[in-house]
Parts: C-alpha cells; structure tokens; sequence
C-alpha cells in the first residue's frame, strides 16, 4: 500500500518541464518505459487484489466475532432435534385386530398399539379408541367381562366417547359370561352384528365409527364348553377424516386451548370433551376467608390411573379456599395421560423414575415427591399431602384452616388428617367435632416440615426395604407416641377401587360406606380443646356426663343403644393391656367399622356416633379411663371366633390399605 | 493517441486505487462502531430521538406487565447506579413531572428486571399482548435446579429468563426463584440450539452468565423519569451484592454416583450426627452473618458439599473459612452469646489464628483464618503439646454462593482446587482415620511457638 503512494501524490502538472525532460529521455529508451508502465499496471492490480482481499478478511472477522459473542451462552448439552415424523398424508390406515384365547393384539399401520399374551391376565374385552383424523391411540381399556359390574363400566366408557372415535374391539380369553344385555345392545348400537349372540368363550373382533360405519367384524364360536373358538384375525382399512372435522368448535381461550389439546389426545373423560356443552375446567371456588393454608403446598401423589386423578382433581379444584399454584403433581413413572390430565386443569406436574418394585416403589415415590415439594415451596411450614384416588370434601380447606395452628404449636402432634377411619355412614355424626388419635390415617393429611426433614426423611426406608410408607411411618419409632388430629366425619373419600392393595371386594368392604363431608363452611367446634391437656379435660368431662349402657346386653345388637338422639353413652370393654385388642376386634366387626388392625383409638378409648348419640368404648383396665367405670360394670369381653373362619379372608388384605 | 490512452489508463487505475482506499476506511470504521458501540444505536445523529425510544420501550413494558397485574422490580445496574447517586431525592420526591430523562434515556441496549416466580401464573395471555403491542420476545428455559438433587425427577422446565425487544431496546426480564435457604436464585442464560444467537447481543447482558443468589430484597415504589416502578429499597448494597452473586450449584450427579460406589450411612448415629451439625452450621451462620462476617465451608464440610452434597457423617466437627482481614474481635464474645463456648484458641491474629468452639452433644465448630499472600492463601495449625506450628497452602481462590443443608453459604469457586490442595488427587476415596498434622496433602511444618508466647497462642478451655 505504501509503496503505490508515490504515484498517487504524482502531480505531473506543476513540476512540468521536470516531468517532460524525463518523459522524453524515457521514450528514447522504449524497451525501458514500457517495462515501467507494466510494472506499473501490474503494480496497481495487485494493490486491487490485495484491498478486495483485506475487505473480505475484515468481513469474515467482524461475522466470527458476533458468532463467538453468543457462544458463552450456548447450552453445554447437545440439545439433538428430536426428528418429527414426517406428517402422513395418507388417508387410509391398515388395522390389523387378533383375538385368541391366550393373545390379543391390535396393530395399526403396522406399529403394534396393543399386545397382551401374558397368562393370568388381561382378560375380557380390550377396547382401543383411536382419533379419526391422526389415527392415534386415545384410550386403551380392557373390561373383564367374565366378571360381574365390568360390562357396566364398559357401556359408561363407551357412552363417553366422543362420536366419530374409532373404536377397535378384541376378547382375550372370555369376555361373555357377564356381559349383559344392555352392554350387548350398545355394542349393537355402534354397529356389530356378532355382538348380541357373543358366548362362552367365543372369540370376537370388531373395528367400527362410533356413530358410523362399521369396518370389519369377525367372530369365531366356541364349539363346546371346554374349548375356545378359533382365534380370529380381522385385517380392515379405516379411512381419516380431516382434523377440523375430528375437532370441536370451541372460542379461541385459553382455557379451550388447553381442552382442544388434552381432547384431540385422550378419551373417556367424557363431557370435559363434549362440543356443545363442554363441562368447565375452571372451578373458582369461593375463596376461604382468613385462609391460614393458601400458601401450603399440596402434593398430590399419582401412579397411572389417569381417570382416577381428573376426578380428584376436580374435586380438589373445586374446594374452598384451594390455591392451584401450590398444587404439585407427582406421578410416578413416564405416564402421559396422567400428565396430560395435569396439564388440561393447568396445573404443574413433575414425572418420577420408578424405583425399586411395589411397595417400595410407592414409598420411594412417596420420598421424592414429598422431598421436591419442600424444595419447591421453601418458606412453606407444611404440605398437604393427598392422593389420587381421593375425592375432596368442598370443606376440607376450611378443616384444615382451622385447625393448622394446633400442629404448629402442638408438640405432641404427629399429623391432622382429614379421614376417620372408623367414620362410616353409621358411625358419624358431627361435622364439627374433632378427635384425637393415636394412628395415622393418611389419606389427605398434613405433614409438619420439621417432621420430614428432621426426622422421617433421613431415615426413611431405603429402596430395597419393601415397607409400605404409611406403615413405617405408624411404627412407633417413627411416631413416637404422638397423635392425629382427625374429624368425626372424613373430609375425604377414598374411592379407588383398583390399586397396589385394593380391590372391589375390599373397596366394598371397607369403604364405600364411609361418610363424607359435603357441608361448606363447616364452623369447627372448640378447637382449643384439641391441645394435649385440654384433651384429657374434655374426655373426663365427656365420661363424667356419660351415661353408662346396660352391659348385660348384647353389644352387637342395636337395641345396646336405647333410641335417642344427642346423648353420651359409654361402654367397658375388656383389655388386659396396651396392645390387647381382642374384644375391640370383635366389637369392630359387629358394628362393621374397619377391624384388619386397630385404628383411631386414643389412650384405649374409641369415639364414635351410634344411633345419633356419641358411643365411647373404654378398654378396661388398660385405658387411663378405666377409673370411670363403676364398680358394678363387668367389662365386656368378646371372643374371637374360631382360627379358621377369621383367617379366611383377613391375611389376604390384612393392614392392606390406600395407595 | 497511444500514449494519452497508456496515462488515461494509469490515472483510471490510480483511481480506482483511491477509491478502495476510501471504501476500505469506511468499512473499517463501521465495523469498528459496530465492535464498541450499541448494534441497535448505529444512528448518531439522531440521538435524542434514541434516548426517548428507550425510555418509550420501558413505559410500554411496564404498562404491559401491570396490565397483567406481575410485579417486576428494576434491577438495572446501570440505571441502579445512577438512581442510587440521587437516592435520597428520588426518596423524597413527590410524584410531580420530572423535568428531563435522567436515567432511563442513558445509553445502553437493555433495561434489566427482576419478577419473583411465585408472583405470577405463568399466563400465556401476556406474551400474546405483548406481540400485539409490537414486543419480539424469546424465552429461555432449563432444568428446576431445586430439583436437581431428586432421585430422578423431572419437573417441567421453569423459564428463567426472557428478553422482549423493540425497535432498538431489549428488555431484559430475570425470573428469580425462592430456593431452601432463604435466599432467591436466578438461573444461567443458555440458548438451545434452535434458539436464534442474534437476538441481542448476548454477552453484553448483565445478568445470565452464572447463576446468581440474592438476599430477599426489601423494594420501594419509586417514581423515576415519570415512571412508577419498583427498585431495591437500598440500591447500592443490591449493586454490591451483585458483584459477587455468582452461585455453584452442588455436583448433585457425581454425589449420586458417590454413594453408588460407597453407600450412604444410614445408622441412627449418622442421622443424629447430620442433624446436629447442620444446627450448628445455621447457629454459626447466623453468628456471623449477624456480625457482617465473610465466611466459608473448609476442609471437611467443603469436601462432604462437594463430593457428596451433605455432611459427612464421621467428620466429627464444621470447618469455617475466613480471610483473616475480616476478623472482629467480636466473634468469640458472639458466638459465646449464641451458647457456643470457645473450645480453643491457637496462634494470633498476626500468624496461624485458630478458633474451635463447643456445639451441643460434641460436635465441634473450628473457625480457620486465612491469610493471603502474593500467590497462594494459607491457614495455620498448632499442636497444643508441643507447640509445633504448621501452615496449610492453597492456591488463590474467589467465594461463591452455593446451598448446604438448607442454607445459602460461601464456598471457594474454585473448589476442586482447593479439595485437592486439602486432600489430594484421591478426595474422591472416603478416608476415615485422619490425621490433621500429616494427612492433607498440602501441610507444611512451620516452626515452633516460642516458649514464652506460649501462653497467648495455644488456650485451651
């Protein structure tokens, strides 16, 4: 650059004669001026070169260093695009249905969406709801048929789908014995025509629109009893309609936007999905006045019953004084639909890597959610902690609003609770009376920080321990004589009926006769006199108005309590010591209240309500209570029936129990 | 003819010379104003009319967040600065018209706030109006940190910051988290791969770079520019603050793989132990922090954060770091007052000053000073029998916040360093039989104590 300068300041006009001597000497020296005049030429290009050069190098620099400028920001981790599938435009899907008495499977477009060959299990009619327009799955249900009341839940599933749904039918095994004739009729409605003479151990497919065509159906009879009909194999096409037709026509809201996602992906939530009249998934509730838990985190523990969590959900949505930001999902295991049921009601939900198997898995699962709730919500005292098979009382804020202060300044207190485990429609009176107890309860209760982080987390069983959470957790190393506050009537309802150690036998059994609240506001009575010592004053007070019952009678019978209403009655019972619940045992059982272990005594005293009058059990002489009795009264005592009869069904389910 | 054409030539070229030289100057300037000065404010000339249009960008970005009722604070250390010159007029100040912009007109490419995540529903609604009133926006979100140390757990991710631009300002919004300590944390700006790199310029956002941990901060309604907006209530000790917020969280990955090789102790003696030292942790931090004093996790306690995010349950006592320079004479008449008595006290404040006092149920709280030289920084110990003096040196160091038992305490940034120094290239091995005076990998022998000051730097209690 430089060195071309020279030329540039070369002024030939002023030093002119200078400039033309020198010109003329040069042309007389030709070969040597048309050299310089090259040179020259070849000089100035070179110049140009190195100029386009040096703009490109500048240009290059100034893009790197902007590059550069966002790379401290970059994500370390390697974020790989997970690639989408290519949309399909085809129209036609191929299904594939089997049905057979050992294997079922259901395969669409050649990707299998439902494979059961295991033995022992997935019996009945297996039914997949596929979206007309994309061809996803949206539900999969079996239905055991063989057994009584599954056919009615089939016909209310598919009563709840919406219209246009495919629906993809297949037996394993038996699927006619208890299937009645109103399910047979809908299944006649959606267009089968095997449907109405399926029997025993026939073997059926069926593939049809609900509300439309029908695809395919094919049928193999059983030819005798003791045989099964041939397994039967239904190839079909199914033709997609497009999305705005599989699509309702709801305002542009936020709301509805959650509802488009959560319907055109899952089925069986029935009206949450209805287009003309879709019911609300916003509850507003009205808001609890002095709400004392709306900063107190509730966890909401949930495995894989997503129908199960949309109706708790709701209910706990729809309680008094609930606030939703502080409600937390936890569901344990990479479930979607429980996660997109989290999503339509706008809440948060956190996915838990299973560990270990049964029930401890259950507890571990327990841990980490109860772990990441205080993590999440650090300024919180507490955490309400709740399941998914829970309904919740429109009160249970208000129970606990009342009542939260007790076990923050109660050191005595191990956890208010909101179920009674003796509280059934027969035994359960006053929605305003509160009891102590020496066991937990759980089901919707609430846990002192202090108590997890200080004591029960860093012991809490290890993986490989396979404890139930709740039973550890009653243990008396865990418990350490502390008691539970718990209402007369639950502000809870437990009505999961499948689940790690339930059935409907047990469900049945055990509770769906339990009483819950379903009075607002309900104004608690003497709270006060929940506190350690004020307790022991009001049971004193309470047995000294006691009217004491005729012990001669029968305690099973109802004519034990005389036909009043309002009043006090109290009963002895035998109980040689702290632990000897014989007689109690026995007593629980007549009066039909929970009896697979000992639950909601206080100090060998039972409170509860029998013909609308309050009914105290003391065990005599263990209980501190035992001094009211008079000396007249022979305390109860109960025999346990016969080893054999009592051990028939007990063990099986015995402390078996939530979750 | 010939020759007129050969000079006509040599002048075009000449030229055409001159004008790459012109160019490549003009190109050279506009790259170097685009190096140093604002992307957005190229234009000089109109500058006024720049300084407004920032002042334009905030009005329109607070009216957008109060329209949906989410309560930002300002955490601009610019604008901060400059407020905290004139904090007391600005205290006292009605809310009457102010005559100029003063503070949001200043030059910069961003106005920084903070938004407190449990304030507000993470409502869709608001970036809808703020793409209507004109605002570009982009989000970035990660991992919940506060569930990092699960078992497994994976949350949805939690936004941590937002940017919304307009015309040529960004507003730079910080979500802050309240996390198990007290304390409210801000996450580390990372853009995902999809994630469009020229936005803003990036690097020159003042907050995103680490993560970072706050005190709660105290706010005042302030009316500033003729905008109501909120600011931390003492503006300078935020900017201070800020300096050095840079927050590490514990290697939560590595401890699982820890107890995988070497599994947690359970026993009823570990879990008391931890419970005890984790009292005495936040009694200690309460002291100190009560009196204004720098500390940090040592020797220890610093190795059970770093390997296994919790106490070691052997070790027995708390280790606490603090440069020497911060040393108040106050300390062991606090920490006597909090019902911890003085166990022992070794050497002098000048050289190897070592102070231990007495928890509850025998644990033990050693309080090390540390002293800084040129290259290195080092503590001393002393061995009360013999009066042997020796000097543990580790390589310079910086704090960092980090969280510990529930609670927001220092730690050396530069913590492998500083394990390593203590314990050798094999602290990743749990060594049980420990010998202060022999065992860490960086102890020196320092001399002897003179027999006569031998009663002033080794007290025993």
């Amino acid at each position: 650059m430089e060195e071309w300068k020279p030329n540039a300041v070369l002024k030939p006009h002023k030093k002119r004669s200078w400039y033309l001597a020198w010109k003329y000497k040069l042309m007389n020296q030709r070969a040597l001026r048309k050299l310089c005049q090259t040179g020259a030429v070849l000089f100035l290009l070179v110049t140009v070169i190195v100029n386009i050069k040096l703009i490109l190098d500048t240009r290059r620099a100034a893009y790197e260093e902007e590059e550069e400028s966002a790379q401290d920001y970059d994500d370390e981790l390697l974020n790989v695009e997970v690639p989408r599938h290519p949309v399909s435009n085809k129209k036609v899907l191929d299904v594939e249905v089997y049905s057979s008495r050992s294997k079922v499977y259901v395969a669409v477009d050649g990707t299998t969406v439902l494979e059961d060959e295991a033995r022992e299990q997935g019996r009945g009619i297996h039914v997949i709801v596929l979206n007309q327009a994309t061809g996803h799955v949206m539900a999969k249900r079996v239905f055991d048929t063989y057994s009584p009341h599954e056919d009615e839940a089939m016909v209310l599933f598919l009563n709840m789908v919406a219209r246009g749904r495919i629906l993809i039918f297949t037996i394993k095994d038996e699927g006619s014995f208890h299937l009645k004739d109103t399910a047979k009729n809908v299944l006649k409605s959606l267009g089968s025509q095997v449907a109405p003479f399926l029997s025993w151990r026939d073997m059926w497919t069926f593939v049809g629109k609900k509300g439309g065509e029908v695809y395919g159906e094919k049928h193999a009879k059983s030819p005798a009893l003791s045989t099964w009909g041939d397994p039967v194999l239904l190839k079909t096409e199914v033709h997609l309609t497009s999305v705005e037709d599989a699509e309702c026509h709801w305002p542009d809201t936020e709301l509805n936007r959650r509802r488009r996602r959560f319907c055109s992906k899952v089925e069986g939530y029935g009206s949450v999905c209805s287009c003309k009249d879709p019911t609300p998934i916003e509850f507003n509730p009205d808001p609890l006045k002095d709400n004392r838990v709306f900063d107190v985190p509730v966890a909401v523990i949930a495995g894989n019953r997503p129908n199960y969590l949309y109706r708790m959900l709701r209910s706990l949505l729809s309680a008094q004084g609930v606030n939703p930001r502080m409600i937390m999902v936890f569901i344990d295991g990479y479930y979607e639909e429980p996660m997109d049921v989290v999503e339509l009601f706008g809440l948060s939900g956190i996915q838990h890597t299973p560990i270990s198997i049964k029930n401890a898995r259950v507890s571990q699962h327990y841990k980490a959610s109860l772990t990441a709730t205080f993590n999440l919500f650090p300024d919180a005292k507490f955490a309400v902690v709740l399941e998914e098979d829970l309904d919740i009382s429109v009160d249970f804020f208000s129970f606990l609003s009342q009542s939260i202060y007790l076990l923050e300044e109660d050191e005595s207190l191990y956890c208010i609770s909101a179920w009674n485990d003796q509280g059934y429609e027969h035994t359960a009176e006053d929605p305003s009376l509160l009891y102590r107890v020496e066991t937990m309860p759980g089901l919707g209760w609430v846990l002192r920080k202090s108590l997890y982080k200080d004591e029960l987390e860093p012991k809490w069983p290890t993986p490989e321990k396979l404890w139930d959470w709740d039973m550890w957790m009653r243990m008396p190393e865990q418990r350490k004589g502390r008691e539970c506050i718990i209402p007369d009537i639950s502000r809870s309802y437990h009505f999961g009926i499948v689940g790690l150690n339930m059935n409907g036998y047990f469900h049945e059994a055990y509770f769906k006769k339990h009483k819950f609240n379903t009075v607002p506001n309900v104004q608690l009575k003497n709270v006060e006199s929940l506190r350690k010592d004020a307790y022991e004053t009001e049971i004193h007070r309470l047995l000294g108005e006691a009217e004491v019952l005729d012990h001669s009678k029968d305690p099973c019978e109802d004519s034990f309590v005389p036909d009043t209403e309002g009043k006090v009655y109290v009963m002895f019972i035998k109980m040689e010591q702290e632990a000897d619940f014989t007689t109690w045992t026995q007593l629980a059982k007549c009066l039909h209240i929970w009896d697979l272990d000992v639950r909601g005594n206080h100090k060998g005293l039972w409170r509860l309500f029998r013909k609308k009058n309050h009914f105290l059990v003391v065990g005599v002489p263990a209980s501190p209570y035992s001094s009211k009795k008079p000396s007249s009264v022979v305390p109860i005592y109960m025999e346990p029936p016969a080893k054999e009869e009592g051990a028939v069904a007990v063990p099986a389910v015995a402390a078996a129990e939530q979750t | 003819m010939q020759k007129i054409n050969k000079n006509a030539v040599l002048a075009l070229l000449t030229l055409s010379s001159l004008v790459f030289l012109l160019f490549q100057l003009y190109y050279y300037r506009s790259y170097l104003a685009h190096k140093n000065g604002a992307v957005f404010s190229k234009v000089r000339g109109s500058q006024s009319g720049q300084d407004s249009t920032r002042w334009h960008v905030v009005r329109k970005f607070l009216s957008l967040i109060s329209s949906h009722n989410i309560p930002v604070y300002l955490i601009d250390p610019l604008i901060l600065g400059l407020v905290d010159k004139d904090i007391e007029q600005i205290r006292s100040s009605s809310d009457g018209p102010s005559p100029e912009c003063k503070y949001f007109c200043v030059p910069r490419d961003f106005t920084t706030f903070a938004l407190l995540d449990k304030t507000w529903k993470h409502e869709v609604g608001l970036f809808r109006t703020a793409e209507k009133m004109g605002f570009q926006w982009l989000k970035v979100l990660n991992k919940d940190p506060r569930l990092d140390g699960m078992d497994d757990l994976s949350g949805t991710e939690i936004p941590l910051h937002y940017i919304f631009k307009l015309a040529s300002h960004a507003i730079h919004l910080v979500v802050f988290y309240e996390r198990s300590g007290n304390y409210l944390w801000h996450g580390p700006l990372r853009l995902k791969q999809h994630m469009d790199r020229k936005f803003v310029p990036f690097r020159k956002l003042h907050f995103g770079r680490y993560p970072g941990a706050y005190e709660k901060p105290e706010l005042l309604l302030v009316s500033i520019d003729d905008l109501k907006i909120q600011i931390p209530k003492n503006p300078s000790s935020f900017l201070e603050e800020m300096t050095h917020s840079r927050f590490l969280e514990c290697r939560y990955r590595e401890a699982r793989a820890f107890f995988q090789l070497y599994p947690d102790d359970a026993s009823v003696d570990a879990v008391e132990f931890r419970k005890r030292a984790k009292s005495l942790l936040h009694l200690a931090a309460l002291t100190l922090n009560n009196l204004g004093v720098k500390f940090w996790l040592s020797s220890g306690t610093c190795l059970g954060w770093y390997r296994q995010c919790n106490v070691i349950p052997y070790s027995k006592d708390v280790d606490l770091g603090i440069f020497i320079r911060d040393y108040k004479a106050d300390i062991i008449p606090a920490f006597q007052k909090a019902g911890l008595p003085l166990k022992h006290k070794f050497g002098k404040v000048e050289d190897s000053l070592e102070l231990s006092f007495q928890g509850e149920d025998d644990v033990k709280l050693d309080i090390f000073f540390f002293y800084e030289e040129d290259d290195h920084i080092w503590n001393g110990g002393t061995q009360a029998k013999s009066g042997k003096k020796f000097k543990y040196l580790f390589p310079k160091f910086t704090l960092c916040w980090t969280e510990f038992v529930e609670l927001k305490v220092h730690v050396p940034c530069e913590t492998l360093q500083y394990v390593e120094a203590n314990y050798g290239p094999d602290w990743k091995v749990p060594v049980k039989t420990w010998d202060w005076k022999s065992s860490p990998s960086n102890v020196q022998y320092n001399g002897v104590w003179p027999v006569d000051e031998w009663d002033d730097v080794i007290q025993i209690y």
